[in-house]
């Protein structure tokens, strides 16, 4: 046989091995290897040598420029700042990143919502299509979690497809909440309340989305999903005002995407309708599920519904049953009248204060009543800066449906909005802000606006941060008190983050790994999938794992930043040389390079403490021990997090309303925030914390002294002093010698310092003017009118006469400047539902 | 192209070629700092850079300014050094390697041509062509440099390298 020469020293062998030839010089290399026994030793050598000079040579480690950097580059790809000079210099160089990426998921989301609006056009939107939505995200996450072997080339071929889904990623937004892994998320459902959820996800073929709110309930049993959400609010409110509502937008984008299986499609024709009867009715939450088709009133275990989904949408998404966590996640489902109120009740007037005590979420919002000063001159609630409820109005209207009464929140609809409050002074971190005028719906009636307004931040206060988190996930951490409770607290943890802040994974178990290469916290979503993939397999060798969580660290270090390896383990180290010498020595080592460690152990049973304290030690670091999603919350968010983006914490109200002025009071919305008197002094009682910037409003309709009251007249106690006498406002009694002064009320805010465990209070006492409506300010009528709006929605017993057209007619006249467009918006939509009435 | 596709242009960009970039400066410059402000420029002049002009051959542009940037920003801080004897020495990540094998160490001892075109390929996983457009040298020269080095490194490799009589079976079949 004529076998050809074969030259070794000629380069095609080599461009052939790494894919560089032409298909005819392809063709006669593959020919040549048909009969040469030479060359297909040759090939094979250059196969395994280029294979091991990838395998050797790919980065382990990624690098990143600095935040400001990536801002100038930002501000320097919109030539609209440039040439205008002026929108980016509104902001610190630090917020430009942020501004841009924003200005594009903002744009990205108007987009969608185009998309979103055909598909619910169609009959149905099958769960194919939301797992569709699902697919160039998981290709994404495909690279970014797939050994960088090929990165450039791979994500080459990305490319592209990163363009077609740039606008479906960029509006999935931040949160992991509501992600529909899959088809799963009704699988593992048993609960009774989500039986009907079930089989309406069996008959017409979407499951219901978990929902898109977050339940009160959820935050306070503090399951994963709902806190992350409602932290990602939080941590929007870090944001310029402008950035925050663009970010609204997208996230209600998200929200809307995917709330919309369920509740957006018009009933479909062919299968059985989604019309989740009675019980399961509000199951899918506020976010509309169920709710929509059941009708508003879903029914009484709609409360525990979103809990459950939920809690079991995290669950499921960390592919294992978590008892303890839906325990807490599921509320009891609540009596079917308005709740009885429990005996301990100071309350007696059955029209006061239907619930005491909101300590727990009901999915069914009775409207605040009138509560007589004489009687409880002390109105007492936790600060909400949700806004969820209005972009989740806003989907139903822009579908041409009326919202379930029960999807309205009034609070969050008012404070999706911002208004232009005074910074604080001094050194206290929020300013009260109050305005009082006549009520548009009942003119004897006073409306009294309580306005909070965090400082905003000074870019340069929080350095920017490199955070590297490595992760145990040998088989010793499968257990639902390890993994899964790492990437819940994870995740409650990247969502309080902002684009000054890097996150970067290594995992190690066997093998230790990059996971994620540093990645601004403004994709989140691109982080939360990272987290997402985390599975629990292999053998822990925490050595190499710690070595390269520290080259990461090293490699994106930020000078006059944070940066911090954060080990999450067990503790287990079970492979290789785990020689605790060695180990804390490396530690030792390396904390000298200005990288930070934070331990934090996870699970009960084979912690191995000392170990871990022993490198927390060595690495400048700190310990933690971490068992149940609370303390996971505590040390992650609320330590960790919150150090980063939170200005104030548990930011109460306290309303004490002079007797000799005030008849009556009644909180427009902030139901499901109500606290008990007694809690406002409490510095264990949690509340909500506010983030840099952030605005929170609420307004109180108050009927002033000898104004008539809704509702049944209450005979007066004949042992204490009648009206007149607290008119008189002698001392003693119900009044005293302040209340013969003109004030109307004192407003008492309570927060603590985000490093504090301590409140501090702060009285403001407050005089109505006498104020018209038409002379109060702008900012003040558009809040009327957006909670009139609620009202209305709402069916409100308490709206007076107000009707749509008020309402519109109130927003156009009290528009201001509405930079971003925002109250135009909300203009449109009392538009379209006066047409739906 | 309107402002706001031009900055998301910009965004995947940095998505795709951030990282790469600032370790080919790093290369370079043997200094982080120094990288990062050598791409930071890179990227401020795609902002100038009509897309369409670019799109398709990105990565050459991004990595053809960055070599050059970095290597002017190299000249200035060290006037000695002639261009044309510029030497790549410092390993990207000799750190991450030390518990690796001694390939790297291999890659270090080739020549400077060789062990640049060896980086762009492996690390940088650009294709011969990018690399020709990058460097200005030949694709096939590039091909050439890349073989020898390859087959260099295969010499010195060669006592532990097992049999794998499959693997070039296993190659047409992935092509």
């Amino acid at each position: 046989m004529n076998t050809p020469r074969i030259n070794p020293d000629d380069p095609k062998w080599t461009a052939y091995v790494l894919g560089e030839l032409s298909e005819a010089e392809r063709a006669e290399i593959e020919q040549l290897l048909e009969s040469s026994d030479e060359a297909r030793a040759l090939v094979d050598e250059l196969t395994l040598a280029t294979a091991t000079l990838k395998e050797e040579l790919i980065p382990l480690s990624s690098f990143s420029m600095t935040p400001e950097q990536k801002a100038a580059i930002l501000s320097a790809a919109q030539p609209v700042s440039q040439s205008s000079g002026s929108w980016f210099g509104l902001f610190p160089a630090k917020w430009a990143w942020g501004l841009a990426a924003t200005a594009a998921v903002a744009v990205f989301g108007v987009t969608t919502l185009m998309v979103v609006n055909q598909d619910s056009q169609e009959p149905t939107r099958p769960i194919a299509q939301v797992a569709e939505n699902r697919v160039p995200a998981e290709e994404t996450k495909a690279i970014e979690t797939a050994p960088p072997q090929a990165p450039v080339q791979a994500a080459r071929q990305q490319e592209q497809k990163l363009r077609e889904r740039a606008d479906a990623s960029a509006s999935q937004g931040q949160s992991a909440m509501g992600y529909i892994v899959g088809g799963n998320v009704a699988a593992p459902r048993k609960d009774e309340k989500s039986e009907s959820l079930q089989g309406a996800a069996s008959n017409a073929a979407p499951p219901p989305p978990a929902p898109v709110q977050p339940e009160r309930a959820l935050q306070r049993t503090i399951v994963t999903p709902a806190v992350t959400e409602q932290e990602v609010r939080t941590a929007q409110a870090s944001l310029p005002e402008e950035l925050r509502a663009n970010v609204g937008i997208a996230t209600q984008e998200r929200a809307r995407r995917e709330a919309g299986p369920v509740a957006a499609a018009p009933p479909p024709p062919a299968p059985p309708a989604v019309t989740a009867p009675g019980r399961g009715g509000g199951g899918g939450g506020r976010g509309g599920g169920g709710g929509a088709a059941a009708g508003g009133r879903g029914g009484v275990a709609g409360g525990a519904g979103p809990g459950i989904a939920q809690g079991q949408a995290g669950v499921v998404r960390d592919g294992m049953v978590i008892d303890d966590f839906r325990a807490a996640a599921a509320p009891p489902p609540p009596p079917a009248a308005p709740p009885a109120r429990p005996a301990s009740s100071t309350f007696v007037d059955n029209n006061v204060r239907a619930v005491p005590a909101n300590t727990e979420a009901y999915d069914r919002i009775v409207d605040n009543p009138f509560i007589r000063t004489i009687q409880e001159p002390l109105a007492t609630f936790s600060i909400d800066v949700d806004t969820a409820s209005y972009a989740n109005v806003r989907r139903f209207l822009t579908q041409n449906q009326m919202p379930p009464r029960d999807a309205v929140r009034i609070e969050e609809m008012i404070n999706y909005f911002s208004y232009d409050y005074a910074q604080p002074t001094g050194d206290a971190p929020i300013a009260p802000n109050m305005e009082v005028a006549a009520s548009p719906w009942n003119p004897q009636n006073r409306l009294v606006r309580i306005g909070i307004k965090a400082r905003d931040i000074n870019a340069n206060r929080r350095p920017p941060s490199n955070l590297v988190f490595l992760i145990d996930v040998s088989g010793s951490m499968n257990t639902p008190q390890k993994l899964p409770l790492v990437k819940a607290g994870l995740r409650m943890l990247v969502d309080r983050l902002g684009e000054n802040d890097n996150v970067s994974i290594v995992v190690y178990a066997g093998v230790s790994g990059l996971v994620l290469p540093s990645t601004s916290a403004i994709r989140k979503e691109r982080i939360q999938q990272a987290i997402d993939s985390l599975q629990p397999g292999g053998s822990t060798n925490g050595a190499s794992g710690i070595q390269l969580a520290y080259n990461q660290a090293v490699s994106n270090f930020i000078r006059g930043g944070t940066n911090r390896v954060i080990l999450m383990t067990d503790g287990d180290f079970n492979v290789g040389v785990t020689n605790q010498g060695e180990l804390t020595r490396l530690i030792e080592d390396r904390a000298r390079s200005g990288v930070f460690l934070s331990v934090l152990g996870f699970g009960m049973s084979n912690i191995k403490d000392s170990t871990l304290e022993k490198l927390a030690d060595q690495g400048n670091g700190n310990y933690a021990y971490i068992d149940t999603i609370n303390e996971a919350r505590k040390v992650l968010v609320e330590e960790m997090g919150s150090t980063l983006v939170t200005i104030a914490k548990d930011v109460k109200i306290q309303v004490d309303f002079n007797p000799a002025r005030v008849e009556a009071y009644r909180l427009i919305g902030y139901e499901n925030r109500l606290l008990r008197t007694e809690d406002f002094n409490n510095d264990m009682k949690d509340a909500g914390d506010m983030g840099a910037g952030h605005t929170v409003t609420a307004l109180f309709e108050v009927v002033p002294k000898g104004g008539n009251v809704p509702g049944p007249s209450i005979d007066p106690s004949k042992y204490l002093l009648d009206q007149p006498q607290i008119a008189a406002a002698g001392a003693g009694g119900r009044g005293n010698a302040n209340a013969a002064s003109a004030e109307m009320l004192t407003l008492r805010v309570r927060y603590k310092q985000p490093d504090s465990d301590t409140s501090t209070r702060m009285d403001v006492p407050f005089v109505d003017r006498g104020s018209t409506f038409q002379r109060a300010s702008a900012d003040f009528r558009f809040a009327v009118s957006v909670a009139a709006f609620g009202m209305v929605l709402r069916d409100s017993p308490y709206r007076g006469n107000t009707t749509l057209e008020t309402v519109s007619e109130m927003a156009q006249n009290s528009r201001g400047s509405d930079r971003n467009g925002y109250r135009q918006e909300f203009i449109e939509l009392v538009q379209r539902a006066r047409r739906l009435r | 192209m309107t402002e706001t596709s031009k900055s998301r242009w910009i965004v995947e960009a940095l998505e795709l070629h951030e990282s790469a970039l600032i370790r080919y400066a790093r290369w370079i410059l043997s200094d982080l700092e120094s990288a990062r402000e050598v791409v930071q420029e890179t990227f401020l002049r795609l902002c100038k850079e009509d897309p369409a002009r670019i799109e398709g051959h990105l990565a050459q542009w991004l990595f053809t300014v960055c070599r050059n940037l970095a290597f002017d920003a190299r000249k200035k801080e060290s006037r000695m050094t002639p261009l044309g004897d510029t030497e790549i020495a410092v390993a990207p990540d000799l750190d991450e390697r030390r518990t690796v094998s001694q390939v790297f160490q291999l890659v270090e001892t080739l020549p400077k041509n060789q062990r640049e075109v060896i980086y762009l390929k492996f690390q940088c996983d650009l294709s011969y062509k990018e690399i020709s457009e990058v460097t200005k040298l030949s694709v096939s020269n590039v091909g050439f440099l890349i073989h020898s080095a390859v087959r260099a490194i295969r010499k010195q490799m060669l006592p532990e390298v097992p049999q794998v009589p499959q693997a070039h079976q296993a190659i047409r079949r992935m092509q």
